[in-house]
């Protein structure tokens, strides 16, 4: 007989032991399958899937670097190719997206490439700049310029992605809001509900924009008289809940870099989430310590109290250097390159 | 213990070893099951292409099936530790009980099962933007569902067992 079979119970104390000793390895496998599978230890492979002949695997892969950030540094010159090479629009856009997370150098310098090619003769290729451009987020802040003269192409869907690509950026906020509310107006629906849409969801409302967005609280168009009453529900530039509660956000990794574009967006309103806002400078994510410095510097005078960590941070980045710099001298100056301030009521 | 005895016994044994790491590997694997089985029958995906989407999303940012598995397989955890512990403690000469547990844990298993895959199937048949959440609340779900499996098995074995003696 063995020790199970004489055992008073239908397992012995000795075959538990096993069992629970099984399930842990089980468990600790599954952890180091995980481990051996995320991070910086799967660089090499995602390098490789960058290179495979389907799209899907690409942009996967391209995701997958994004997430790992400066880690996966080695990955930029396959990323930059599929930024600017590749012929599936989405490997482009995500290959953008991930570099903007690993090397904001090698973001701007994709940048660089498709601003030239918004004044392509193809059309179609216009619209795929204007897509990759505004896949960077406020790192393209430079190509705002371009982008403005591109919101008035002939092509209603280019206009729609200039102004898709203009809200993504967002700062600055002053030539963006008058872009997107002279979107409010375009001949074409598809660009009018676009614009409702990004004063919705993604840019905060200036005062021009909510007189234009009052009117089309009656519009026929049902999707867009909703989504101007969504635009107009939303907290204001000077809420103070509004305020308090991104600042909040700030604490959590995840919702971080969204705050900190919100926060750049709302010029010195935001002056009062200030204190979280400065140890963010010396983030590990570049891209957050240029958000970080943007939201500071969009503050102007009223970021004072920044001014001294501004000047001692030296910064390994040089896009991040420029926005540091930009910020002290917009404190300095008393500039404010924001949106104006907007305390008022507004009609409901 | 009689021959009878000791082959009840026996069988009680294997059905809870087998119970074990059926409960943990398949509530890891049935949402990687129904994920290929969707992409393959209901979306007309070629098996090796599904497999190799299947395998590339696994750790990717926004999908992570990998994380879907686990989160799916903590109840099972949990079931595989209750089959051990109640199951495996119960008397060996007493079958009755130990059948009793049997299919009280039987019955949450199969509960279980019944809810995680048929919430796996509707969040990947009906995709929506709120869908993922599901694979959150599915473990607090699952670990409700167990208790009740359970005493809907136990009542089930005292209505319907035979008296069965050692």
């Amino acid at each position: 007989m063995t020790a199970a079979e004489s055992s008073p119970n239908i397992l012995s104390a000795r075959e538990i032991q096993l069992h629970l000793l099984g399930l842990v390895l089980v468990l600790g496998l599954l952890g180091s399958w995980y481990w051996f599978s995320t991070g910086a230890r799967v660089v090499p492979t995602l390098i490789e899937l960058l290179k495979d002949d389907d799209p899907s695997t690409r942009i996967v892969a391209a995701e997958q670097l994004g997430q790992v950030g400066p880690a996966a540094r080695s990955a930029v010159p396959q990323l930059l190719s599929q930024a600017t090479q590749d012929g599936s629009q989405h490997a482009n856009t995500t290959a953008a997206i991930a570099l903007k997370w690993i090397d904001l150098t090698a973001a701007r310098r994709v940048m660089t490439h498709f601003v030239p090619r918004l004044h392509d003769s193809d059309v179609q290729q216009r619209r795929i700049a204007c897509a990759v451009i505004g896949s960077l987020g406020p790192i393209a802040k430079p190509a705002v310029p371009a982008l403005l003269a591109v919101a008035h192409d002939a092509d209603a869907l280019l206009r729609r992605n200039a102004l898709i690509a203009l809200a993504s950026i967002g700062i600055p906020p002053p030539p963006i809001g008058a872009a997107l509310v002279d979107g409010l107006r375009d001949s074409s629906s598809l660009v009018r509900q676009t614009a409702v849409t990004q004063f919705a969801f993604t840019v905060p409302l200036s005062q021009e924009a909510v007189a234009s967005l009052t009117p089309m609280l009656n519009d026929l168009d049902k999707g867009i008289a909703t989504l101007a009453r969504t635009a107009l529900d939303k907290p204001r530039a000077g809420d103070a809940a509004h305020i308090e509660s991104l600042g909040m956000m700030l604490g959590h990794s995840s919702a971080r870099d969204y705050a900190l574009h919100q926060l750049a967006q709302l010029g010195p309103e935001a002056s009062d989430a200030l204190p979280p806002i400065i140890p963010l400078l010396n983030d590990e994510q570049p891209l957050i310590r240029y958000l970080a410095a943007e939201s500071i510097g969009g503050m102007g005078a009223a970021a004072k109290q920044a001014l001294p960590a501004l000047q001692r941070h030296q910064d390994s980045d040089p896009v991040v250097r420029a926005a540091i710099s930009e910020a002290v001298s917009a404190i300095e100056s008393g500039a404010v390159v924001s949106a104006e301030p907007f305390t008022k009521e507004l009609p409901r | 213990m009689t021959d009878i005895a000791q082959e009840k016994s026996s069988r009680l044994r294997m059905m809870t070893r087998l119970g074990v790491w059926i409960s943990l590997l398949g509530g890891l694997l049935l949402p990687w099951i129904i994920m290929l089985a969707v992409e393959i029958l209901v979306r007309d995906v070629p098996v090796p292409r599904a497999w190799r989407s299947f395998t590339l999303h696994l750790f990717a940012p926004g999908y992570n099936f990998f994380l879907v598995g686990v989160l799916t397989a903590l109840p099972f955890v949990i079931l595989a530790l209750l089959i051990l512990f109640h199951l495996g403690t119960a008397a060996a000469h007493n079958a009755l009980i130990a059948y009793r547990r049997a299919l009280g844990l039987f019955s949450a298993g199969v509960s279980m099962v019944l809810i995680a895959g048929w919430i796996h199937i509707d969040v990947l048949i009906h995709p929506d933007a709120q869908g993922a959440l599901a694979y959150f609340y599915l473990p607090i779900l699952l670990l409700t569902i167990l208790p009740f499996g359970y005493g809907l098995g136990r009542a089930l074995a005292k209505a319907f067992l035979p008296r069965l003696s050692s």
